[in-house]
């Protein structure tokens, strides 16, 4: 079939031009501004166009405009094509095309390519409200596309914007089949190149003020709902990354070897045990945070002798995970090795710390003696501040016996050095603390803000013990939520001590309530991966791939005889009440004189029929007489519908 | 009517359409095709780079707003189909028709359900024809067609098509009518006199005749006692003999239009030259006849007259 190509109604342009500049809009703060900008000033271009139609570029412009702006993106991404490359191309290639949009397939072509760019800022960010945006843009593009296919002038727009909203509706069981029963796969199909993804919380080094960037920090790091009874608030130890080794400065990771995971061992179940499902972000790390200290490794992670939860890879998407915990630390034994690396003390160390270290040795008879009475110096003698000042060369040194002044981070540090120095095997341990529970939705939100880093220390008969110096100072910390926005305004440590009042109550309650929708909304709907389809469709006995395809054909096939039932059932029902009653009628007449025929019109059919009802010929005149008038506008419908009504046989 | 299975699957009732309608055709399940289009074909490949993005990344959303996209796809066919289903369709001639003339079939298009029904295309010998019908009870569409040969000419497949609401699904209706067209021959002027031959009435009425017109209708064998200056000169130097102007205002009463009259001509062209001195006749308003071998149409006039002998003249045979 050919039809004519046409020129496009101006109309029809300022949508798809609106549009465009609605899809760049999430990807802002996502791609590099330059692009943005670029995309942004071409349909700038194109809008003024409409005005000025001189401005229009023919191919000898646009053609090397284009080259060498996908040269440009080339350039700066290298020949590695992935996000970022190809949202920045895609974006441009929006603007591109509707400068050399012209007739009814440009349009076409160029509402396909605004499905697939609506589709990339989700490489980013899948928030809910991100969701519902698309979902207006999806609407608008089905409008688009079916205005570029009626050439509708005004007066029909509301007609179509309800066929593309009956559409739309339609459409979004078939998509939930979908979505629940078409066969996951891990990905991805091709090694992606790195893409730089933010990392999120804590990272694999350690400084002494290195957590102060998360305590301002409302994002959520992960979710957990416990089965059973949770933990005290106190007892929310989330453990992370272990540190080992230090330069006095900083505390790095022990870089992962095979033998790692040798002394492993899973715990046997108990009734003390804490069982939670855990809702990981994705924060780009090859750890799982996990209540101090998990029993067993969840599917596709790995506990090592750290006990510590590790993936081969790392997480870039969001996952759950089913995670059993115990409170009772296992007697380990401390090989020689890892014991001389848990006291090794870095070279800058100062005399100051190593007397302080070497006094309290004098003075306790035991090592939990020691211990308790370096937790009373750090009582009285610091204070916790989210600005300390800064430090110098010798951070630990200074921050003991200077500033006296700081957070965790410095706190712990310091902690496991003096460890170190009076001989007790220490590490530093990073992870979260705390969480505000969720009252509504029954889980706990752990943020960025409840960052956190604490030490372990090695006990003969005990094994590794937590200790926390930031408790002895601030138990409120430990104790009680941070209060974040708080700490944003002052930029000092804030905590929810007592419940709040009025607004901010108010307040309260409307974030736990969007809390609770999200946490619905990253529970089932971005963890539905691979294995979270697995494990919910075998619930209801479907165990592999193939059986997967039959549900989807059969959920499929059922749904769309359903969507086709309603899109026909929608078609009878719109008959106005006029022609409702005058097919009626017809029933009702052809008892005796038999069926009108399609084609026959009012006057033909009573015509024919009028020997069969010798009486009623001046009534069934009448009638028709109505009809018409009625059917042509002269009449309101009335008259007729009670003329109808009346009628006998 | 119900069709054998092989009818059914037959490739022509996709393309062609079911047996030839006497009358009216309803749009229905079984007359309605639907197939995606080249456009609809691009969006299944985008759809399909949609996905592979989508499994690539792990992106819930991104798997979401793909079978989102499919699903949207899959229910406008329904709205394709509706855009055409319920229709009724037959098809009249509006006008006559002759050899080599440009004409028009019509296909009246009617809606008991009065829906509003967008972007309708009419196919008809690789011509389209683009209209709507919202809400409109009737519609006619007039279809061209440029018949080579005299006679009954039959309708060819008219396709009733819509890409409506997306653009991604055609759903076409092949319709084949049994009507027929009666194609005239095609009206020509070869020149020949026009000749009056007896009829059983007798030939002219006199009383009826004026003089002294210029509006030309032909030639007739001259007899004597009429006007010198009737004569009609170049017959008479191409020694044809004597022949006097006829003149339309010169009324005879009855004209009797003889194949014998054109003897020196092929059979198609006496046919034009007859079927032109037809039109002229009626449009002359004269009384006329017309014999034919084997056929004989008493003079008369009038439109259904007209049509009669052009029949005549349309369907002959040697």
């Amino acid at each position: 079939m050919k039809t004519k190509p046409s020129s496009i109604q101006p109309a029809l342009l300022k949508l798809l031009i609106s549009i465009a500049g609605l899809l760049i809009v999430p990807l802002i703060s996502q791609l590099n501004p330059v692009f943005i900008g670029i995309a942004f000033a071409l349909l700038i271009w194109r809008y003024l166009t409409l005005s000025r139609p001189k401005l229009i570029p023919n191919k000898w412009l646009l053609l090397p405009l284009s080259l060498s702006l996908g040269f440009v993106v080339m350039k700066t991404f290298g020949m590695s094509f992935g996000r970022d490359a190809s949202s920045s191309l895609l974006v441009i290639l929006m603007g591109l095309k509707l400068l050399e949009c012209h007739h009814q397939r440009d349009v076409q072509a160029l509402i396909y390519l605004f499905f697939f760019v609506l589709i990339t800022p989700f490489l980013f960010d899948q928030r809910i409200l991100l969701a519902l945006y698309a979902l207006a843009i999806f609407f608008s593009l089905l409008f688009a596309l079916i205005m570029n296919n009626t050439g509708s002038p005004i007066l029909q727009r509301p007609a179509l914007l309800k066929i593309s909203g009956l559409i739309l509706l339609q459409a979004i069981p078939l998509m939930l089949i979908f979505f629940v029963f078409f066969p996951r796969m891990i990905g991805p199909l091709w090694a992606m190149p790195d893409e730089h993804s933010a990392i999120s919380g804590i990272s694999d080094q350690i400084t002494p003020g290195s957590i102060f960037n998360l305590a301002l920090s409302d994002a959520t790091a992960f979710r957990v709902r416990f089965k059973g009874r949770a933990p005290q608030q106190k007892d929310l130890y989330w453990r992370g990354p272990v540190f080992w080794d230090t330069d006095g400065k900083r505390w790095t990771l022990k870089p992962p070897t095979p033998a790692s995971f040798k002394n492993a061992k899973t715990w046997p179940p108990s009734v003390k045990d804490y069982h939670y499902t855990l809702m990981m972000e994705p924060h780009q790390q090859v750890w799982l945070y996990a209540l101090d200290s998990p029993a067993v490794a969840p599917k596709n992670a790995r506990l090592n002798d750290d006990r510590q939860l590790v993936f081969a890879k790392k997480l870039s998407r969001n996952l759950s995970f089913e995670l059993r915990s115990s409170i009772s630390t296992p007697l380990l034994t401390l090989s020689p090795q890892d014991r001389q690396r848990a006291l090794h003390l870095p070279a800058s160390i100062q005399p100051r710390v190593l007397a302080l270290a070497k006094k309290w040795r004098s003075k306790a008879k035991t090592n939990q003696h020691l211990i308790q009475q370096a937790l009373e110096f750090y009582n009285t003698e610091f204070y916790y501040t989210l600005r300390p000042p800064s430090l110098g060369e010798y951070p630990v040194d200074e921050f003991l016996f200077d500033s006296k002044r700081g957070f965790c981070g410095h706190f712990a540090s310091s902690f496991a050095t003096l460890m170190r120095a009076a001989g007790i095997p220490a590490r530093l341990v990073g992870g979260y603390q705390g969480g505000v529970y969720n009252t509504l939705g029954d889980f706990f939100t752990v943020r960025q803000a409840d960052a956190h880093v604490w030490v372990e220390v090695w006990l003969q008969q005990q094994g590794w013990i937590r200790v926390d110096p930031t408790a002895a100072i601030a138990p409120n910390r430990i104790e009680h939520s941070i209060n974040v926005s708080l700490q944003r305004l002052n930029g000092d440590v804030n905590f929810l001590l007592q419940p709040p009042e009025g607004f901010d109550q108010w307040a309260l309650q409307f974030n736990s309530v969007i809390h609770s929708i999200d946490y619905y909304w990253q529970n089932a709907v971005l963890a539905y991966g691979p294995e979270k389809q697995l494990e919910f469709l075998s619930n209801v006995g479907i165990k592999d791939w193939s059986d997967m395809i039959v549900w989807l054909s059969i959920g499929s096939g059922l749904m769309i005889a359903l969507t086709m039932t309603t899109v026909l059932l929608i078609q009878r029902s719109k008959l106005d009440p006029v022609q409702a009653a005058y097919l009626k009628l017809c029933k009702k007449l052809a008892k005796k004189a038999g069926e009108r025929r399609p084609h026959e019109t009012i006057s033909q059919y009573f015509e024919r029929i009028s020997p069969y009802y010798p009486t009623k010929t001046d009534e069934l005149k009448h009638i028709k007489k109505m009809y018409l008038k009625t059917r042509y506008g002269q009449q309101t419908a009335n008259v007729l519908l009670e003329l109808i009504s009346r009628f006998r046989q | 009517m119900a069709l054998t299975l092989a009818q059914r699957l037959s490739f022509k009732r996709f393309i062609r359409g079911e047996p030839a309608q006497r009358q009216h055709i309803e749009l229905n399940h079984r007359r309605i095709f639907i197939l995606p289009n080249g456009a609809g074909l691009s969006l299944g490949l985008v759809i399909l780079l949609m996905l592979v993005a989508s499994i690539n990344y792990n992106n819930s959303l991104g798997f979401i707003f793909t079978f989102l996209l499919a699903a949207a796809a899959q229910t406008s066919s329904f709205y394709s189909y509706k855009n055409l289903s319920g229709l009724i369709v037959s098809i009249s001639q509006s006008s006559d028709c002759y050899v080599g003339e440009n004409s028009h079939i019509t296909i009246k298009l009617q809606d008991p359900q009065q829906r509003e029904r967008w972007q309708l295309l009419a196919s008809h010998l690789k011509q389209d024809h683009a209209f709507q019908l919202l809400g409109r009870e009737e519609n006619h569409i007039h279809l061209s067609i440029e018949p080579r040969q005299r006679g009954w000419y039959k309708a060819q497949t008219i396709t009733l098509s819509s890409s409506f609401p997306l653009g991604i699904f055609r759903a076409w209706s092949p319709l084949l009518f049994e009507h027929a067209i009666l194609v005239y021959p095609q009206a020509i002027n070869h020149g020949l006199p026009l000749t009056f031959s007896q009829s059983g009435l007798g030939r002219v009425a006199r009383s009826s005749r004026l003089t002294g017109s210029d509006d030309f209708l032909g030639l007739k064998p001259y007899q004597a006692g009429e006007n010198y200056r009737h004569i009609n000169w170049k017959a008479l130097a191409a020694e044809k003999g004597f022949y006097s102007n006829e003149f339309s205002r010169e009324q005879p009463s009855n004209i009797v239009l003889d194949w014998a009259s054109c003897r020196d001509l092929v059979l198609e062209d006496k046919l034009s030259q007859l079927c032109y001195w037809v039109i002229q006749c009626e449009k002359k308003g004269h009384q006329y006849g017309l014999r034919l071998p084997g056929i004989d149409v008493q003079p008369s006039k009038g439109i259904q007259h007209q049509r009669r002998c052009l029949k005549e003249l349309a369907l002959y045979e040697n």
